[in-house]
């Protein structure tokens, strides 16, 4: 019974039916993302169709969405599963090699986009000619930063991801008398002049008070930001620094003194710190000449690791970016009339594996017809013979 | 084949190769002026040192749609013609040149569409020059996908009279008196704002770089007399260029000759090289490779036809023959802009459709070398002359050797990723074409031939393999691309879509094939589908304006695109359908 169930299953797995069948799903699920691109935005609908399990329609009468055809990811995992019954099932002999490597190449490139989409951590990094800068920040997502700056050789930065603020209540700044009540948090809000005459702020100190928030809606689009705001109470001693508001919105951070030390208050894009920084020594944007055609876009940046005792200069150019640490920069785009440059960062553990990929799919294809053509050849011969 | 035989149809070729040398040769002086010689003079435009020659055929394909007209009896070239822009506006602004075919667009500048009245002189167009860039800056900030016919046919109308505006103000301010004019009153008082508005108007720049200076510093007439005007000197190319303009409007041939040998002179010491790189690209022009190429293969295709009732023993050799002229042709129109260029062969999309072309040609020769049955030059010359249609429609939209953005800037990814895709393209476009070969001669052969059938079928089967292979590793390299400049390997853009769709397709047919589910007629079938895939992922995603990859939307394209999908729906039905289903059914003998 058991071993009728096994060998269905893998009957089921290993069949020429299935491979077309989730080919055939793929296909439609690249158009419908295709299309989908103009309405949602790239990310948006790769999200959608590609980086699901199913894809899901919100139907009047259900309280949720209802999936009704199977995502990129089921497809993706159901093919792999095919591929890999497909692969163990070829006749282990060397007329099939060449198959061999071609089905295990591409379980590796969907290998690939699996960990892609798991795993890969997209930031960038800006800086104007001649400044130094020692971390990469995300594209999106947000945080409070309490930095503690008495002492002016370095600062002390804790910071509190905008996940956290969400969640409310007090939040313990670990290593100082610190703790912050979250009053109101907005994920995405709109600040103007508090007019005469409305509801008082939450704020009771700062520039908060004469502030008005409103909240909005989140916004998901590639070249959207959110302004998040919150409200937030600093609490140390058993003593209360009164609530402050801190926001995207606002430009200037603002500071209240504890026992000696000076804390800024300020809310802004999520940063990593790096344990090295990138000096832009000079920032290129060349054009052909009489035109505005941009001909090459480049940053020369000295790279200075205190862990490695290294510092070098680094051309980031097009087509030419630097690996460094697991990270990737890459010269993505430029501001400030030509001062200004920014590196799209990205870490992806799997970076490696279309590329393996690549080589073994192409080799097992050159295999392969190198086999069908020396077998070609020689019923030819034998025709020839007989 | 008798041995008359074979070298009557080897002379056919050699024909067709004759009179594509034709074209190359230059052409006569122009009531004494030398023309040729005025459009062979290096000039900069958008990036590159092109000869004057480029320019004016690719403005007048933008304002004419040809690179040529009839006026007053006689054809008038495009080095005639930007003459006559450029020294004698009063001239050319009589010539009706702007082709208006939107109905609205002629009703607002007050005429009425008559069947030989869609053409329109700039003299006609300039009493409503006003209106008409009113009308184009509402349309402009919209859009191109979202104007309407009326606003794209305006935005269109302008653009084309600014650049013929552009071109009249180029070397002299066009109702000025002339450059010679010019260089004498260099220091009145309206001196500098002249010099401002030719520096602004400016086409292209013809004055080439100084000694000591950058080597790209090439400079417009306008900034030529403000360096004269500031004590710098008057540029060694500035007089004989006055020369040539008096001399044009003086209607005196000989001092315009001489003042041109005096131009070249200036040209050859100061920018070496430039002369001789110019002169190889309007060789190229006169030629017309793809325009020569594409007329070849449509003789070839209709020899070929003729071939299956009348003389075929003659005829199909003939054709082959032709089909080789053709690809002569081709190839070496191909390889001339690789070395204008220095560049791979796809840089465009323009320069795709050529090589997608030429790579179903090439092998549409091999596969005939191999069966002999001529399928492979009907489909190889239907291919070909197909995709450069597609070529010369896409080509009017100005230089088709423009220069590369950064980001595409790279010789070895254009010559690897970019060429084994269009490889890939080819090869299921031709795949496709025998499919399609194969459904008409289901239902027209009378005769039953299996051996055909199946030498047709192991055809198109082969070229999917091989069309499998290309577009794979193509669309793999445009990955590896991608993760060395955008830092993604694969970022689902409609472009990379696009090709992992002709991947999947590819590989779902030969799946099927392997698996038994579909024989002879179902792999036809499915051959016939892909080219509506490839078709959609050519153009297609170009029209839906989003991603890395969208360079340039095509509006017209679109209607275009659609029929050929119709088109290709239909010869699937007729695949399908059983042969010769529409023929009456014998009668029952009694």
């Amino acid at each position: 019974m058991i071993k009728t169930l096994a060998s269905r299953i893998w009957k089921f797995f290993k069949s020429f039916q299935l491979t077309i069948v989730l080919l055939a799903c793929l296909m439609a699920l690249v158009v419908l993302c295709t299309l989908a691109q103009v309405e949602m935005g790239t990310q948006g609908a790769v999200n959608a169709y590609m980086r699901s399990f199913f894809v899901k329609r919100q139907v009047s009468f259900l309280p949720f969405p209802l999936p009704v055809f199977p995502g990129g990811g089921l497809v993706g995992l159901l093919l792999t599963l095919n591929l890999i019954a497909k692969t163990l099932d070829i006749q282990r002999s060397w007329t099939k090699a060449g198959m061999w490597l071609v089905h295990a190449g591409l379980v590796i490139l969907f290998a690939g986009e699996f960990v892609a989409g798991m795993m890969q951590v997209d930031t960038n990094m800006s800086i104007e000619v001649g400044q130094t800068v020692n971390y990469v920040q995300s594209y999106k997502n947000m945080e409070l930063a309490v930095i503690d700056t008495t002492d002016p050789a370095w600062d002390e930065v804790y910071s509190v991801p905008d996940t956290l603020l969400a969640k409310g209540g007090s939040i313990a700044i670990p290593d100082t008398p610190l703790t912050l009540n979250v009053k109101r948090y907005y994920p995405n809000s709109e600040l103007s002049n508090l007019p005469p005459g409305a509801p008082p702020s939450l704020a009771t100190a700062g520039i908060g008070p004469g502030i008005s928030v409103v909240e909005r809606p989140t916004v998901t689009n590639d070249n959207e930001l959110n302004t998040g705001s919150v409200f937030v109470e600093p609490v140390a001693g058993g003593r209360s620094y009164g609530v402050w508001l801190a926001s995207m919105a606002l430009g200037a951070p603002q500071s209240f003194t504890h026992e000696g030390h000076t804390y800024l208050l300020t809310m802004r894009l999520r940063r990593q710190y790096l344990p090295y920084a990138f000096t832009l020594k000079q920032f290129r944007h060349d054009v052909y000449p009489g035109t505005e055609i941009p001909k090459n876009f480049s940053s020369l940046v000295q790279v200075v690791n205190p862990s490695q005792k290294e510092s070098r200069e680094v051309l980031i150019y097009m087509n030419q970016p630097l690996r460094y640490e697991g990270k990737t920069f890459y010269q993505a785009s430029f501001g400030k009339n030509d001062t200004l440059s920014v590196l799209s960062v990205v870490e992806n553990p799997g970076w490696l594996l279309p590329y393996v990929s690549c080589v073994l799919v192409s080799l097992g294809l050159l295999v392969h017809f190198a086999i069908v053509l020396r077998r070609s050849l020689k019923r030819r011969q034998d025709k020839k013979e007989g | 084949m008798t041995f008359v035989q074979k070298y009557l149809s080897w002379a056919a070729g050699a024909l067709a190769l004759l009179i594509a040398l034709v074209f190359a040769l230059p052409g006569g002086k122009v009531r004494g002026f030398d023309v040729a010689g005025f459009g062979n003079i290096p000039i900069l435009e958008g990036g590159r040192v092109k000869p004057l020659d480029s320019v004016a055929r690719n403005s007048l394909l933008v304002i004419h749609s040809r690179q040529g007209f009839r006026y007053d009896g006689r054809t008038i070239g495009p080095d005639e013609w930007i003459l006559d822009v450029m020294f004698r506006p009063q001239v050319a602004d009589q010539q009706p040149i702007f082709v208006i075919d939107d109905p609205d667009v002629i009703g607002l500048i007050g005429a009425k569409q008559t069947k030989n009245r869609n053409y329109f002189s700039f003299v006609d167009l300039s009493s409503h020059l006003e209106e008409i860039q009113k009308q184009a800056q509402t349309a402009q900030p919209i859009a191109p996908q979202k104007r309407t016919r009326f606003q794209s046919a305006i935005v269109n109308l302008f653009d084309r009279v600014y650049l013929y505006y552009k071109l009249r103000n180029t070397l002299q301010l066009a109702g000025s008196p002339g450059l010679g004019w010019e260089l004498q009153s260099i220091s009145d008082a309206e001196a500098s704002a002249r010099h401002q508005d030719l520096m602004q108007l400016s086409q292209f720049r013809i004055l080439p770089p100084l000694p000591g200076g950058s080597p790209d510093a090439w400079k417009n007439v306008g900034e030529g007399l403000r360096a004269m005007a500031a004590g710098q000197g008057v540029h060694p190319a500035l007089v004989p260029l006055a020369r040539l303009n008096a001399a044009y409007v003086a209607n005196d041939p000989a001092s315009f000759n001489q003042a041109l040998a005096d131009m070249n002179g200036v040209v050859s010491t100061l920018k070496p090289g430039a002369l001789s790189h110019a002169s190889n690209e309007v060789v190229f022009n006169r030629a017309q490779p793809f325009f020569v190429g594409l007329s070849i293969y449509f003789v070839a295709f209709i020899v070929l036809c003729i071939s299956w009732i009348w003389k075929p023993e003659l005829l199909r050799p003939t054709a082959y023959s032709l089909l080789f002229a053709g690809a002569i042709v081709h190839t070496l129109g191909l390889a001339a802009r690789i070395i204008l260029q220095g560049r791979p062969p796809v840089t465009n999309l323009y320069s795709s459709a050529i090589f997608v072309g030429w790579g179903a040609v090439i092998l549409g020769l091999i596969v005939e070398r191999m069966y002999r049955k001529g399928f492979g030059t009907a489909v190889a010359a239907v291919a070909g002359f197909a995709s450069l249609i597609v070529a010369q429609n896409l080509g009017t939209e100005g230089d088709t050797m423009e220069m590369m953005r950064a980001v595409l800037d790279s010789n070895f990814w254009l010559a690897t990723h970019v060429v084994t895709i269009t490889i890939g393209y080819s090869g299921t476009f031709l795949a496709g074409a025998i499919a399609i070969a194969y459904a008409i001669r289901k239902h027209i052969v009378s005769k039953v031939d299996v051996e055909t059938d199946k030498a047709l079928v192991d055809m198109a089967y082969g070229i999917i393999c091989f069309a499998l292979f290309f577009s794979f590793v193509g669309t793999v390299l445009g990955g590896i691309w991608a993760d060395q400049s955008w830092g993604r390997f694969w970022g689902w853009d409609p472009k990379e879509n696009g090709a992992l769709l002709i991947v999947l397709w590819n590989a779902i047919i030969l799946h099927a094939r392997w698996a038994g589910y579909v024989r002879e007629r179902g792999t036809m079938v499915m051959a016939i589908f892909g080219n509506i895939i490839t078709a959609c992922s050519w153009f297609g995603v170009n029209m839906l304006g989003v991603g890395l990859h969208s360079y340039g939307f095509m509006d017209q394209a679109f209607y275009a695109l659609m029929g050929f999908g119709l088109s290709q729906l239909v010869f699937m039905a007729i695949c399908y359908a059983p042969p010769r289903f529409w023929e009456q059914k014998p009668h029952h003998k009694a």
